[in-house]
């Protein structure tokens, strides 16, 4: 097991390994590329603003249960 | 869909720890026969088992206890299995996400739908889960407090385990860790067997669903509740991250899928055992709608002895610790996936600081919480289940999509028949939350159904 503490220099022999053994996109330098945004259709347009509407109602009711349990 | 091509490949000790873990699955994979399969799930089972088996947590257990003493054996005991085969449809969904994407549930969802549904999940998630952590160190503090443990010390201990776990700062030491401490949930077995159970009774419930409980309103909430507390956001979050930190890819998809299915049959066994061992306290007509674990375990002493109430107690202690250490963990993969900033248990202290503080922090703040004097216990609960009925539609309808993305999961999208099986599931836990959520926002609107 590497020495975690000191976190020394990688090793070639571990830098060989980690990229014959890892597929490319499952490297955490490949992960610091964020996935392209989603180009959403009218239902899925619709679920969302159907989610926030539902969260608005829900977070004004649990505020409400708040304040009432405060007083 | 893969991300745009890197200029500099560099390779990190997070890569290097993760690679000598595949290093040894190819090796198992390499040889055929059965004690290599054996060894394949050896190596890759873990988050499924976890998931589940976290997910029998100290509020779970109490839920089941007090299912057994207020109706026995009946009903209760297929439907419980029934709702850990609803857990293992959607639990499925994030293994395939997160070996096709390698990327955590809240940076998928961060990535595909926007930095506000993003930051929405993760602080949904991490209000949700440190209230939740609350309810675990509760239920420690209460198990242990069978023992004479004083509070202090009871969450001492627990914070400990939890650290213990992480000190190695390699993923397959802690999924070994804490595997090891989630075993013990199965405890409640013995403790069943303990109560003698008439096996013809059980056998019967399990087959006809028979008795059926009366229909009123607690009836109704307690379905609901199960229902509700089938599935919630952090097993979600928890399971995809931590595949993703594994390692596994869609070679790794079937054995995850096992590994999912095995935690399931575990807990709903344990589950069940919890059931049966405290149903004996319904034949003798015991009250025991507000007990604790310590109380539980007082009751049945006279029944399954000293040994028996101490097992039942301890019980309850792991399924708080447990549950703890898989929640903060899944907060901290969470902050990280939406921040940008490193998320694995194979991250050295050095790389890791905001991981581990997040981890650390969330368990140590609702420890402390915990030892506050005269804590509100019952608001706590009801927040919670408020919390996790505002969080679970938005997570579930997530997962559903993203599921569905073939620019991201290319051939491991949703078969049509997944997706009538997995939309059935979504709409049956979603409406089961919401109308839980209303029975507790507004109890009177279940009134005309009778009951207390």
């Amino acid at each position: 097991m590497t020495n975690k503490r000191s976190t020394p220099p990688i090793s070639a022999l571990d830098q060989n390994l980690a990229l014959s053994s890892l597929e490319p996109d499952q490297l955490v330098g490949a992960k610091k590329h964020p996935i392209p945004r989603r180009h959403l259709k009218a239902p899925e347009l619709l679920i969302l603003w159907t989610l926030r509407i539902y969260l608005i109602f829900m977070t004004a009711v649990v505020a409400y249960q708040v304040w009432l349990a405060a007083r | 869909m893969k991300p745009a091509a890197q200029p500099e490949i560099v390779v990190t000790h997070e890569d290097v720890d993760r690679a000598h873990d595949r290093v040894r699955v190819s090796a198992a994979r390499a040889h055929r026969g059965f004690s290599s399969q054996a060894r394949l799930l050896w190596l890759l089972a873990g988050p499924g088992v976890l998931v589940m088996l976290g997910e029998n947590d100290g509020p779970s257990m109490l839920s089941y206890a007090a299912t057994g003493a207020r109706f026995g054996i009946g009903f209760f005991l297929p439907f419980v299995a029934l709702t850990f085969c609803v857990a293992i449809i959607v639990q499925e969904m994030t293994v395939r996400l997160g070996a096709a994407t390698h990327r955590g549930h809240a940076e998928l969802i961060f990535d595909r739908f926007g930095p506000f549904w993003g930051w929405f999940s993760m602080l949904d998630l991490g209000i949700g889960n440190f209230l939740t952590l609350i309810t675990e160190f509760i239920a420690v503090r209460a198990g242990l407090g069978f023992f004479g443990v004083p509070a202090w010390l009871a969450i001492l201990v627990a914070l400990v385990i939890l650290y213990a776990a992480l000190v190695s700062h390699r993923y397959w030491t802690w999924e070994r860790i804490t595997l090891a401490a989630a075993a013990f949930n199965l405890v409640f077995i013995p403790v069943a067997l303990m109560t003698h159970p008439r096996w013809h009774s059980v056998g019967h419930s399990l087959i006809t669903w028979q008795p059926l409980p009366g229909f009123n309103k607690d009836t109704l909430l307690i379905v609901l509740a199960d229902i509700g507390a089938t599935v919630t956001p952090w097993m979600l979050f928890f399971q995809q991250s931590a595949t993703v930190d594994k390692g596994m890819t869609t070679k790794d998809i079937r054995f995850g899928r096992i590994d999912t299915v095995l935690g399931a049959a575990l807990a709903s066994v344990a589950a069940i055992a919890t059931i049966l061992a405290t149903a004996p306290l319904f034949a003798h007509q015991m009250t025991a709608d507000n007990f604790q674990a310590a109380e539980f375990a007082q009751a049945l002493q006279p029944i399954i002895g000293r040994f028996g109430a101490s097992l039942f107690a301890l019980g309850m202690v792991e399924a708080g610790i447990v549950a703890a250490i898989t929640i903060s963990t899944s907060s901290a993969y969470a902050f990280g996936e939406v921040t940008h900033k490193p998320h694995s248990l194979n991250l050295p202290m050095g790389e890791g600081k905001s991981f581990y503080a997040v981890l650390t922090l969330c368990a140590a703040a609702a420890a402390g919480i915990v030892l506050i004097p005269s804590l509100p216990l019952v608001y706590v609960v009801l927040v919670v289940n408020v919390v996790a009925v505002l969080a679970m539609p938005p997570a579930l309808v997530f997962l559903f999509m993203l599921v569905n993305d073939k620019e991201i999961m290319g051939t491991f999208v949703n078969p049509l028949w997944a997706n009538v099986l997995a939309a059935a599931v979504v709409f049956i836990l979603t409406a089961a939350g919401i109308l839980f959520g209303i029975s507790i926002i507004a109890p009177n609107i279940f009134a005309a159904l009778g009951g207390k």
